[in-house]
């Protein structure tokens, strides 16, 4: 089996930014991770949101759902937050603060969509809150087991280690559950698209672009732990 | 492998109740998943979530170290934030479907005791005191109840807008205190002590003056009638 560590999955290593016991570490692979999500936190930052135009059932007219003052500026700050907190997820060089931001991420999507006016947006978004909540117990399980495993939940280390044990495999694998479940992917919740059929498109865009950028990032990080 | 990584002076009982408390974890978890998959209400199947996520917790502190603690306390936020969501959109979810609108605390109670105009003076500054001596979160909760009970046992209401808003600003200012000493442990570890006081006291003030704020708002509405 070919040996996964630092280097080959993210290209050369720049450097390590020392924070006592969290070290994060700099690779052409985080960077650009890193750079696209800010880019795109920017862009959503400064756009508005658009107007949806629904033809009325059983007549001509139309029906333009559009979304309030109030509402906007809430849902704009929640995808901000998902944004750096996806941003915070690219660069970060430790276990537990990885799986910290994607239970942040879980969170802020609920809040994203909780103020819409649909029932049915509404009603994926309680099935999808009630799938990232049990998912978080697959997902701090893994970061405490692999604590008790190995002793450290830098990932800087967790490269180092050379056998692995099954207790650290059975935490990859609660990992990998939990970090499913918490971004909606497709064995726990199907129909994530439901939860952004609603106006405002490119605060609820972030909803997905999140999980797309986690779902790579977590396949990483199994890689440097198990390989 | 798993045995060099603890201690000698750890006595054998813990380690062999790590297992033990593990298996309970995922076990207590499983009944709640059964019972999610039974219950038909949306509302009980909010309340059997909390008891998986609840389970979150013992198979996280089965582990013991000082570390698995201060994974504890963000998993123990992210749960309720999360539940705090989820209640939120079910919430307006059966607004939507009603078309009604409820109070979020159904208040005014009606609660006429003695001790709450005679003890509350000595009671909080003896809580107060206590919880100035302790310092952080503890400190905080407990020097916080003293507040809690002053203010909300007093009879006056009508504070200025200016003391409340003065009072949140008590606990922004020494939120970031505690942020900076935080902050310090990692970038200059060397001034720990400095950095350790700046985080007790901000957490004290922090936690004292948000329970205080609690208190107020709580008096408003209650003395409301």
């Amino acid at each position: 089996m070919i040996k996964m560590d630092i280097t080959t999955l993210g290209g050369s290593l720049f450097g390590t930014i020392p924070l006592g016991d969290i070290v994060l570490y700099v690779t052409p692979f985080h960077l650009f991770m890193f750079a696209t999500v800010i880019v795109f936190t920017c862009l959503i930052a400064i756009s508005r949101t658009e107007t949806q135009i629904e033809a009325k059932f059983k007549s001509l007219g139309n029906n333009a759902v559009s979304v309030g003052l109030a509402e906007f500026k809430i849902r704009r700050f929640l995808s901000i937050v998902c944004g750096l907190a996806t941003a915070g997820a690219m660069i970060t060089g430790d276990f537990f603060n990885f799986i910290l931001f994607v239970a942040l991420i879980g969170i802020v999507n609920i809040g994203i969509v909780s103020a819409v006016k649909q029932v049915d947006v509404l009603d994926a978004a309680f099935q999808y809150g009630l799938g990232a909540m049990i998912s978080s117990l697959p997902l701090f399980s893994a970061g405490a087991m692999m604590l008790a495993a190995t002793g450290t939940l830098s990932l800087f280390e967790l490269a180092n280690i050379a056998t692995i044990t099954p207790m650290m495999i059975f935490s990859a694998v609660l990992f990998l559950i939990g970090v499913a479940g918490e971004t909606g992917i497709a064995p726990f919740f199907a129909t994530k698209a439901e939860m952004f059929r609603t106006p405002g498109s490119p605060f609820l865009l972030i909803i997905h672009l999140s999980s797309l950028f986690i779902t790579i990032r977590a396949i990483e990080i199994i890689l440097i732990i198990l390989t | 492998m798993a045995i060099e990584l603890v201690p000698q002076f750890v006595p054998d009982i813990f380690l062999s109740w790590y297992a033990p408390a593990v298996y309970t974890g995922f076990i207590v978890a499983f009944i709640g998943l059964m019972g999610i998959a039974i219950a038909k209400k949306d509302i009980h199947i909010l309340i059997l979530t909390d008891i998986v996520g609840l389970s979150m917790l013992v198979v996280v502190g089965a582990t013991g170290t000082d570390l698995a603690e201060a994974l504890i306390l963000p998993g123990l936020v992210v749960e309720l934030a999360e539940i705090m969501a989820i209640s939120e959109i079910l919430v307006s979810r059966e607004m939507r479907k009603n078309n009604g609108s409820s109070s979020l605390l159904p208040l005014p109670i009606v609660s006429d005791m003695e001790i709450m105009t005679t003890a509350p003076n000595f009671l909080s500054l003896v809580l107060i005191g206590y919880g100035v001596f302790l310092t952080g979160f503890t400190g905080g909760a407990v020097a916080g109840a003293g507040i809690l009970l002053y203010i909300f046992s007093k009879k006056s209401r009508g504070l200025p807008v200016l003391v409340i808003d003065g009072i949140g600003a008590v606990s922004g200012l020494a939120w970031c205190l505690w942020i900076v000493g935080f902050l310090l442990f990692f970038i200059a570890p060397e001034y720990w002590l400095l950095s350790l006081f700046m985080a007790a006291c901000g957490l004290l003030l922090k936690v004292a003056s948000k329970l205080g704020l609690i208190g107020t708002l709580m008096r408003e509405e209650y003395k409301r009638e």
